[in-house]
């Protein structure tokens, strides 16, 4: 559990607490039902198998169910009854989208709320929204900017101990976290070079032999050292460099002409200082040439002020960097009485981040509506939801996305990669690292190519689907066509799945693949919650989703399915139930909970009584989380404890993070 | 293989406030700042049964260094003090003491957490803001020309720090010392933002207190033996210097990753010690006076450095270097092949100098902020205790009146306040506080109650106003009428009083708000949780 709440708080910043709730209640909702339910479990030969047996026979066939629940039903509630609730960060009314200030710092300020002490977290909360306006060049960069603000928090925020916490700001410009090892003042505009290697020659490399067979030799060699390393300084000056970036150690020789020449060094950037250097600026390190000295300086970049910092008498070196990308630079200089304050601070506004990073994005909702065919409701019945069909977009998408050709992708290699995905599923043995990156690592965004071809007839029957896919740029596409046609459904049936082209090539596919050929007729639903979707805080998505599941397992035939939505709708309450337990009177869980399914039975807009918004991927993401973490539990049905020291460590996420 | 040891499950505490631990040790760390707070504080001995030096102190830094603390909250507390000192070297008990008094009278309320978060943050803004305002009565301009401010506010800190054992003649002449320091370190042409040179403090114990000085440019402290080595200097009226980083050693670390081969007969210490002497034949013939080196100078070198009449002063260190670079002017040299003639530099005098046991090459610069301030004591923890030096800023605030003034203009932060003010007295005396100014006035106790109070009172606790101004008062934590502070606007005041006792307005107002800050961390907590393992 605790594994599953760390990787889901790590990809999206927010509800490791919800998580935890949600899940636990999950469980006791489970607990009771198979508790009373005995005919619930559909084998008839219970008797026969031990009791630990036939209970784990039916955690896995709970699981089983949860898992279509995932696929199936809550995409196709959130599509169909929840999105009409939704609110946008946007402000309508024009054609681009504009962040609207007022709704960024309600969305963050109830983010901050359980995060940062509550003395700070209003000033906090305003210093990200700042930070978030100062950084953005554009309206519609929020997206980029918050992906690097991300990667990079670690190098755009600097902690001063000693200081009160209202002491922190934002400062334009890029600091880096170390002094000058030389330091010459210099106006105007100043021209940088990134250096990898020591710009003085050395004496023997890597793997050499060096034979000397004089002193004079030895001395000579030495001599031609230092008089290269100064005309190559020299050089530099001669370009007009004012500023040298290394990210190694630089030898005495070359502070010594770099000082004598005006040219300021900073040594011993961090890769991570490096790469932010280059995604903001674009200026690839300066390599040495072999022989000559006389050659062109190509890779430089200009800044506007090179300077020191000095935050409680300790000296940063303060680049004003020229962004060439979105990304105007900005550090955040984080004060506070004590290093921890500081720290949690640190971590609620990288969380932060991440979150926003969530909300900006269109998050897609795929499911399939069964219209005719009741062959195959049976057992594999379980797999003709839309997650093997998302695999194959996805992954093409993905690798059209990585390599920008508009060559045909599809190769064996692919193929491969799709077989192995379905196998897994079918299995449902399923370790929870495949289900994340599934699920929610890529966040993914289907190719809903079609819409490019036939931009109004968005229907469309073509059984060689998986051709246009890889045909040109669907990615760009995708994208405008999803700013257009925002929250429009896009309805694609199939005459027949691409995974069951799929299937026919591998023999070694379990049979239950062949029974879904047979179901000819399903109907694909390509749906999205657009980027920036939000709902009050204070329970709404909880008791909305509650509401409408508890609708749809009154309307649903099939008896597990209606026996997993009641489980989740009545789990979802446990989290607005916590919420509202200091409330008395009108404000009272009862008293808001009546009140809302009132007003969703009347058709009536529901009235919050809180300020504050909450996005709505970030609580989809975390529902899907939930239940995956749930599945795997499930399925275990044996803990095997081993006491000896690990042989081999082998970690799985940080991997998963390279 | 290791033996493996069962995790133990982390202890986790609610309401940390309320145990009747914490209110122990927070009672008790209060009373220990307390009694050390303000001119009249009293000291404080650590002993650590395990050995290391007994600590005689009134400071926070080595009192909060030297204690040690279990309960979380007095952690975070200590902690937040500390970090305070080291940012701004003054204003720790300050802030200890408000802190816990904060967090003391909270909980005596017995109010929740989120309210009492919410007022005091609103109390601190009004109070910054009013701090930070024109009207502001406790602040007082620094004058910068003239020194009595300046000086007063060194006496000040001084004063506060009975643990360095000083006699009033000492600490005047220590504080013209400090004061001399700091001034020297104003560049003469003052650009836009003024940049400040250094102060370097150069320790020497068991001196007189009397004869520590103030020295333009840099001392070098030199062994005895390397005394005797050195040449009677010559009379000039200018020495030039070169300033080396890199080590003229001789050694040969610099020779890459790969292999070398080197011949039989082929001795390549002897090709880096020719390397040395080209470089000092270059030296002799650039006519260097003076070559300081940061690392190791071979022995060779130096020799035929001396033959030639160049001093050479190796194992300067790095920390010098920077100060060096500026008072000579020179470069640090990185290179043994070939130097750049502009990166010598040059002083105007040199002479070896004795104070007490010890010898330094005294370098006596043309121009430059760089200064030394030989400090001499008796001990050591006296030394240490007196290292505090303190550079002013630009707006002051006076002690102890100051806190009464804010007790008038908030509320609930009024028996906080209160009582700080009131820990600046450690005689058993009474406060009292005057009607106009808002001043602070220190009385014996056990006085009959009908007195002439300006017969009894001189002046107020800055010195700042005197009793025979027309005043009232009355005992603090007493009912009176809110006033608005007058604004000691007059220079004439501040000219007429003859030693005033003032406070850095920066430390105070970030000591404020760390002050309240911590306690509404600490306030807010309501739970530990604590890893054993």
């Amino acid at each position: 559990m605790v594994a599953c709440v760390s990787s889901h708080l790590r990809k999206t910043g927010d509800g490791a607490k919800t998580f935890i709730i949600f899940l636990c209640h999950l469980l006791r909702g489970l607990r009771e039902i198979t508790g009373k339910e005995k005919d619930f479990f559909p084998f008839e030969n219970i008797q026969t198998c031990g009791r630990h047996w036939k209970n784990c026979c039916q955690w896995k066939f709970i699981s089983q169910a949860l898992l279509t629940f995932q696929t199936q039903i809550l995409d196709y509630v959130m599509d169909h009854y929840l999105s009409r609730h939704f609110l946008s960060i946007f402000s309508s009314g024009t054609k681009e989208r504009t962040l609207c200030r007022g709704s960024l710092e309600m969305l963050l300020g109830a983010y901050f709320c359980g995060r940062v002490g509550r003395n700070n977290h209003n000033l906090i909360s305003q210093l990200m929204c700042d930070y978030v306006f100062k950084c953005t060049a554009c309206e519609s960069s929020f997206e980029e900017v918050l992906e690097l603000v991300d990667d990079c928090f670690v190098e755009l925020k600097v902690g001063v101990t000693g200081l009160p916490v209202s002491d922190s700001r934002i400062v334009a410009g890029l600091v880096l976290q170390r002094d000058f090892s030389v330091h010459c003042p210099a106006d105007g505009d100043i021209r940088i070079v990134i250096v990898t290697e020591t710009i003085q020659p050395l004496f023997s490399v890597s793997g050499s032999e060096v034979i000397l067979n004089s002193e004079a030799q030895f001395q000579t060699s030495q001599f031609w050292i230092t008089e290269r390393t100064k005309a190559i300084v020299k050089h530099l000056q001669n370009q007009n460099v004012k500023l040298l970036l290394s990210t190694v150690k630089q030898p005495d020789l070359v502070i010594y002409f770099a000082g004598l020449n005006g040219i300021s060094v900073v040594e011993c950037l961090s890769p991570e200082e490096l790469s932010l250097i280059q995604r903001v600026i674009g200026l690839v390190p300066f390599v040495l040439p072999e022989a000559s000295s006389q050659y062109e300086l190509s890779h430089t970049a200009l800044v506007k002020f090179c300077k020191p910092l000095i935050l409680r008498s300790k000296r940063y070196v303060h680049l004003g960097l020229m962004s060439t990308c979105s990304f105007t630079p900005h550090c955040i200089v984080l004060c506070g009485p004590v290093q921890g304050l500081v720290e949690q601070h640190e971590d609620a506004l990288h969380g932060a981040f991440k979150m926003l990073r969530q909300v900006f994005k269109d998050l897609d909702l795929n499911y399939v509506t069964q219209t005719s065919d009741q062959s195959c409701t049976s057992g594999p019945r379980i797999y003709k939801n839309s997650r093997e069909s998302n695999e194959l977009p996805k992954i093409v998408n993905s690798s059209i996305q990585r390599s920008y050709q508009d060559t045909v992708v599809k190769n064996e290699g692919e193929l491969a990669k799709t077989q192995t995905n379905l196998k897994v599923c079918s299995n449902l043995i399923v370790p929870s690292v495949k289900l994340e990156k599934n699920v929610l690592c890529s966040t993914p965004k289907v190719a809903v190519t079609d819409s490019y071809q036939t931009d109004e007839t968005l229907r469309c029957s073509s059984p060689n689907k998986g051709r246009i896919m890889d045909d040109h740029e669907p990615f760009i596409e995708n994208n405008s066509a999803n700013s257009k046609t925002e929250n429009t459904r896009k309805e694609i049936s199939y005459e027949n799945l691409q995974v069951t082209k799929l299937a026919r090539k591998d023999s070694i596919l379990p049979l239950r693949y062949k029974s879904l050929e047979m179901c000819t007729s399903q109907s694909y639903y390509f749906s999205s919650i657009p980027a920036g979707c939000v709902l009050p805080v204070g329970g709404n998505f909880e008791i909305l989703l509650h509401y409408y599941l508890l609708n749809y397992a009154k309307k649903c035939q099939q008896s597990e399915q209606t026996m997993v939505s009641r489980i989740i709708a009545n789990a979802l309450l446990g989290v607005p139930k916590i919420l509202y337990k200091s409330k008395k009177g009108n404000y009272s869980f009862p008293q808001v909970y009546v009140r809302a399914l009132q007003a969703l039975q009347t058709n009536q807009p529901m009235i919050s009584n809180q300020t504050g918004l909450e996005s709505v991927a970030g609580k989809y993401q975390l529902l899907a989380s939930v239940l995956q973490c749930l599945t795997n539990i499930l399925t275990v049905d044996l803990v095997i404890s081993i006491k000896r020291q690990p042989q081999e460590v082998y970690d799985q996420d940080s991997e998963e993070e390279l | 293989m290791s033996r493996l040891e069962a995790k133990k499950p982390s202890i986790c505490r609610s309401e940390p406030l309320t145990g009747e631990r914490t209110r122990a040790s927070l009672a008790a760390l209060r009373g220990l700042v307390t009694s050390c707070y303000g001119p009249a504080g009293r000291l404080k001995q650590l002993h650590n049964g395990r050995g290391g030096s007994v600590v005689t102190t009134s400071q926070s830094a080595a009192l909060l260094a030297g204690l040690p603390v279990s309960t979380p909250v007095l952690k975070v507390l200590t902690a937040a003090v500390r970090n305070h000192v080291a940012c701004f070297s003054d204003g720790g008990l300050f802030t200890a003491i408000l802190c816990c008094n904060l967090v003391e009278n909270v909980q005596r309320l017995g109010l929740t957490p989120t309210t009492v978060i919410k007022l005091n943050k609103h109390l601190l803004s009004l109070c910054t803001s009013y701090l930070k305002s024109e009207v502001c009565a406790c602040r007082i301009p620094v004058d910068f020309s003239s020194t009595q401010i300046l000086l007063s506010l060194v006496r000040s800190i001084l004063t506060s720090k009975p643990a360095c054992m000083l006699i009033a003649k000492e600490v005047d002449h220590i504080s013209t010392l400090i004061l001399r320091a700091f001034l020297l370190t104003i560049p003469e042409s003052a650009q836009e933002h003024i940049i400040l040179g250094k102060s370097i403090i150069v320790p020497l114990k068991g001196q007189r207190v009397i004869d520590s000085a103030v020295l333009p440019g840099i001392l070098i402290e030199v062994s005895e033996v390397q005394l005797m080595k050195i040449l009677p200097i010559k009379k000039s009226d200018s020495f030039k210097v070169a300033l080396f980083g890199v080590s003229l050693s001789g050694d040969l670390s610099d020779t890459g990753e790969g292999t070398l081969l080197v011949s039989y007969g082929v001795s390549l210490e002897n090709a880096a010690l020719d390397q040395l002497f080209n470089l000092g034949k270059q030296l002799v013939s650039d006519r260097v006076d003076l070559v300081l080196c940061q690392k190791v100078i071979h022995p060779s070198l130096k020799q035929f450095l001396r033959t030639h009449h160049v001093i050479a002063v190796d194992r300067i260190g790095v920390s010098l270097m920077e100060p060096l670079s500026k008072v000579t002017g020179a470069w640090p040299i990185g290179s043994l092949g070939s130097i750049s003639p502009s990166s010598y530099g040059s002083i105007k005098d040199l002479c070896i100098a004795k104070f007490g046991c010890k010898h330094f090459f005294h370098l006596i610069p043309n121009k430059t902020t760089i200064c030394s301030l030989l400090l001499c004591n008796r001990n050591d923890t006296a030394w240490d205790e007196l290292k505090t030096r303190n550079e002013p800023e630009s707006v002051l605030q006076d002690e102890g009146c100051s806190q009464t003034e804010l007790q008038l203009i908030t509320d609930a932060f009024c028996s906080a306040l209160e009582s700080l003010a009131g820990s600046l007295e450690h005689d058993g005396g009474e406060i009292l506080t005057d009607s106009k100014y808002g001043h602070f006035w220190s009385v014996q106790a056990d006085l009959p109650s009908a007195v002439n109070w300006p017969d009894l009172l001189s002046r107020c606790g800055c010195g700042l106003y005197s009793s025979q101004e027309e005043l009232s008062w009355s005992f603090l934590r007493s009912a009176r009428h809110p006033f608005p502070p007058q604004t000691c606007l007059s220079r004439e005041a501040t000219g007429s009083a003859s030693t005033l006792t003032l406070d850095c307005f920066t430390a105070k107002l970030s000591g404020l708000q760390v002050a309240v800050e911590t306690a509404s961390l600490i306030l807010d907590l309501s739970c530990v949780i604590e890893d054993t393992n």
